[in-house]
């Protein structure tokens, strides 16, 4: 019999050197046929009884032994062993074992008992790969019976507290049969060393020593999930099945079926069935559906339970409208900047837009020789915006008036968004260079080859600039453009690292479909978690968790500390945008044109609406407004606040 | 978000440029007598002047102490420190690894499955970890951390399944580099952090207790006077594979980073512990205190403490 609880530091074990051997006739009448399991206390024997001479009547017989030394312990557990034996005696159920003889000997209590030819659900279990679903329900029902038998003894209920497959026999005829009743556990006690493997079907409130017949329908529901899943409750963490759903394990269990287990396992008592009768109406129910009819789970689910400041536009999903849109003459890749009361945008028209907050109404405009992939961003302090164009130019424009105030030129497309701090841009060109300008006038200061076109993002400490290159390779300079560390990704890095200043850790994905944690200090890894397509969107992270897209299409979120995912939001097309936080609301935007609106707890949808066209950008907020640009040309401007 | 760095960073930046030249000028100056006394082969003693306190520790430091208490005939616990400090040009971190684990099995299964599981561990992790950071390896850096901690646990428990098959053990595991500590766990030893006048248990016990305690049947105050016998629903040993838990964490300036066994938390309350750990600055004389303090409460179970002390 498997037995996956070991006790320890019971040294005085010695049930093995003691057990009766073949032939031994015990009693003066049951002759010893041989052994047919034990656990840790007592072994249950085969044997005949040679009272009946003409036929073979077999007999199992129980055998525990009491592990106190002290005289006066063990004489009261033998005199609770007979009160229970007495019990026992006067039950008549099919399911439950006749009870034909008990007596003590030697400090040793045995318990006659009807023999049972058939195995137990758990040798069952490990005989098949699956049991019929139907036949898991007719054995509930049966399971159910027997236990409400028990539940109305009078006068006192009796539980029986070890309700698991291993206790359940299937006899030659295919019926339950109850073994193992909660009279050994008398015996187990005194137990104080750490053991491992928990009981797994035991009810929560069992373990404060409130039985009740209720914590048999609990631990029903766990024989019943275990059965339906084939997943071990004993292997898993105490109390959770709920994450262990029936249907990721058996896609075939009805769903009513699934709903009465699910209920049994309620973790508060006054959540589950009240009586086994009770459970085994809900039971019945589903056997008398004629068979071929489909039914669906019941919907239960709610849009409009939570709070947030968008719960009067969720309950109306699809009603968040732009305030404004503004249309430019070219697809938009770049994450729109805001200052002051504008918001300024690049596009593949060339052109670095300027539009007013508050309408959308174009201030000033400025034209480059090639197409905008890289975003803009603002300094206040020297009133410029900064970007990179396809014309291999870095430009620096007077914010207010879209003059002009100074380029610098590299040798090939400047795709990469620049970074401002220190006084210094920093950012990336396809020419492989990372650069370091002086903001005031553009005059450069170093720059570093990485070899490979750098189009992520720098992220800027007070000691490093972290950037990442096309060639798959993270680096961290120093201020003054000296190599730190590096990091090698197995391939191109677009991604822009982002750095948790507090925990002093670098998140960065790459397309090697990864997101990595490093350590700022040294680029140690830490961690790194695999999603099924290129990394392209930048992470951010939030209360200490990390939030990111995948182009397998899915948005997730990943506790920082342990690399675990806490949720995914599953899209149908790649996410590149990188996601941006505002209250409890995360915004991203897909290629599948939806712009989305998420709970940051749940991973649950609040809104989306559908633009014209892939979104590849990041979100900007500016007040109450956020904004987002897509493929389809249109810079929109949502209401933050409903 | 991504957030530009506060306005006043480059101040600080600037500030940490004036004061670290000072520094090296500090501790130059403290060498140089060393240096004469070996050119000229003649041993003078040293100037009364230029004897500096010391504040701070400038590397790690740690203490590691276990014991097998008072009732116990064998000590099922499992200890392993091992802490490289350099100062060279190399610039290497500070590298610890520590591990405490707590061994079960009649028969001494309990301390074998422990000692192999310790065993196991420091050879997979100092080789796969240590041993190119010392070689000068470009790539040290590569591999990831918390899948080197993961293998080289679930090695372990191949090893003790393999070995001690009627015998199990918990683990805990902290590599430090630098100041930043990645850990694995599986059971209920312990890693605590303490830092600032406080203390935070980092590992989550894998125990049906602390389950209880989640699930909010019962109260930690309920737990300390628990009946059941402590049972774990994780350990190396029980199966072909394990769940292990895996985190990062870093570590501030002048914190102390304690793992123990159960036979210390179950004696010593959280707030004692803390006490002591802040009474004695050295981490071997806090340990020493620890193990002393649960024997004292009766001793009934192995005791192990091991403490690091960052520097700053």
């Amino acid at each position: 019999m498997p037995e996956t609880t070991h006790f320890t530091g019971m040294e005085g074990d010695n049930t093995s050197d003691s057990a009766l051997k073949a032939n031994f006739v015990l009693h003066n009448r049951y002759k010893i046929m041989g052994v047919l399991g034990g656990g840790g206390m007592g072994t249950v024997y085969q044997a005949r009884d040679l009272n009946f001479t003409d036929v073979r009547k077999l007999v199992a017989i129980k055998e525990m032994q009491t592990i106190a030394t002290d005289a006066a312990l063990r004489a009261s557990m033998l005199k609770t062993f007979r009160r229970e034996a007495n019990i026992l005696a006067t039950l008549n159920h099919p399911a439950i074992p006749k009870i034909f003889d008990f007596f003590d000997l030697n400090d040793r209590a045995y318990l006659v008992m009807e023999y049972i030819n058939g195995s137990d659900l758990e040798l069952l279990m490990s005989k098949t790969k699956e049991l019929p679903n139907e036949k898991i329900l007719e054995w509930a029902i049966d399971l159910c019976d027997v236990l409400d038998y028990l539940h109305n003894q009078k006068p006192d209920p009796i539980v029986f507290r070890d309700m698991k497959p291993s206790n359940v026999m299937i006899d030659s005829l295919g019926k339950v049969r109850l073994i193992d009743f909660g009279i050994a556990k008398t015996f187990v006690s005194g137990v104080k060393h750490t053991m491992i493997g928990t009981e797994g079907y035991s009810a929560p409130e069992q373990y404060k020593g409130d039985v009740t017949p209720q914590s048999d329908i609990y631990s029903l529901g766990a024989t019943l999930h275990h059965l339906l899943t084939r997943k071990d409750p004993r292997l898993e963490p105490p109390f959770s099945f709920h994450e262990r759903p029936i249907p990721n394990f058996n896609p075939n269990a009805p769903a009513e079926l699934i709903a009465v287990v699910e209920r049994a396992l309620a973790f508060n008592v006054t959540e589950r069935f009240k009586t086994c009768a009770e459970m085994k109406e809900a039971l019945e129910r589903q056997r008398y559906r004629s068979a071929g009819v489909v039914y669906a789970p019941a919907e239960t689910a709610s849009v409009n339970g939570s709070t947030g400041f968008f719960e009067e536009d969720a309950a109306q999903i699809g009603t968040v409208q732009p305030k404004w849109t503004f249309k430019t003459e070219d697809e938009i890749r770049c994450t729109p900047a805001t200052v002051r009361d504008m918001a300024l945008v690049g596009s593949y028209d060339t052109n670095m837009w300027a539009v007013k907050l508050e309408s959308g109404d174009l201030v000033w405009k400025f034209a480059t020789r090639g197409g905008i992939a890289s975003s803009p961003v603002v300094d206040e302090n020297s009133k410029l915006v900064i970007f990179g164009s396809e014309d291999y130019t870095l430009y620096a424009l007077d914010f207010r008036s879209g003059r002009i105030s100074w380029t610098f030129n590299t040798k090939d497309r400047v795709r990469g968004t620049p970074r401002i701090a220190h006084e210094h841009v920093f950012f990336g060109s396809d020419d492989g260079k990372v650069y370091a300008l002086g903001i005031a006038n553009g005059r450069y200061l170093w720059n570093y080859d990485m070899n490979a076109p750098v189009r992520s993002r720098p992220f800027v400490t007070n000691e490093l600039v972290i950037v990442g290159a096309e060639s798959g390779e993270i680096i961290a300079l120093g201020l003054s453009g000296a190599r730190k560390w590096s990091y090698r990704t197995k391939r191109g890095v677009i991604s822009s690292p982002y750095v948790d200043m507090n925990e002093g850790i670098v998140y960065v994905g790459s397309t090697d479909g990864f997101m990595y944690a490093l350590d700022v200090a040294n680029g140690y890894n830490s961690w790194r978690f695999r999603t099924q397509g290129p990394i392209i969107s930048s992470p951010i992270e939030h209360k200490g968790y990390i939030y990111f897209g995948s182009a397998d299409g899915n948005l997730y979120c990943l506790n920082a500390q342990t690399s675990r995912e806490r949720w995914k939001f599953a899209t149908e097309k790649p996410i590149v945008s990188s996601p941006i936080i505002h209250r409890n609301f995360i915004f991203f935007g897909g290629t599948d044109e939806y712009f989305y609106c998420i709970d940051l707890d749940t991973g649950k949808e609040r809104w989306k609406f559908k633009t014209g066209g892939a979104i590849t950008s990041s979100p900007t907020i500016a007040g109450d407004l956020i904004l987002v640009s897509s493929m389809d040309h249109i810079l929109y401007a949502f209401p933050l606040v409903s | 978000m991504i957030t530009p760095p506060p306005a006043n960073s480059h101040s600080d930046a600037e500030t940490e440029k004036l004061t670290k030249p000072l520094d090296e000028a500090a501790v130059a100056a403290a060498a140089e007598p060393a240096i004469d006394t070996v050119a000229d082969g003649v041993t003078r003693p040293l100037p009364q002047d230029t004897f500096i306190p010391v504040a701070g520790n400038e590397h790690a430091v740690f203490g590691q102490l276990t014991d097998v208490g008072k009732v116990r005939t064998n000590n099922q616990d499992a200890a392993f420190s091992f802490l490289a400090t350099t100062r060279s040009a190399d610039e290497w971190p500070d590298f610890g690894l520590f591990v405490v684990a707590d061994g079960m099995g009649g028969h001494q299964d309990g301390e074998k499955a422990s000692a192999i599981t310790t065993r196991s561990l420091a050879s997979h992790i100092l080789g796969t970890l240590y041993v190119p950071m010392v070689r000068g390896d470009e790539d040290a850096n590569q591999i990831p951390v918390n899948e080197v901690l993961e293998t080289a646990v679930q090695k372990a428990n191949s090893d003790v399944v393999a070995n001690v098959p009627e015998g199990g053990t918990t683990v805990t595991a902290a590599v430090v580099i630098g100041d930043l500590a990645y850990i694995a766990h599986v059971g209920d030893s312990r890693i605590y952090l303490i830092s600032k006048g406080a203390i935070e248990q980092v590992t989550r016990d894998h125990s049906l207790v602390q389950r209880l305690i989640e699930l909010g049947q019962l109260t930690p105050e309920e737990a300390t006077d628990h009946k059941q016998p402590n049972v774990l629903y994780r350990a190396l040993g029980q199966n072909d594979t394990v769940d292990v838990d895996t985190l990062t964490r870093r570590l501030p300036p002048h914190a102390r980073l304690l793992l123990c066994s159960d036979g210390l938390w179950n004696q010593v309350a959280d707030s004692e512990i803390l006490d002591i750990v802040t009474k004695h600055p050295i981490p071997q004389e806090a340990c020493n205190k620890l193990i002393a303090l649960a024997n004292m409460r009766g001793g009934i179970d192995n005791v192990t403490a091991i403490l690091l002390k960052l520097p700053g």
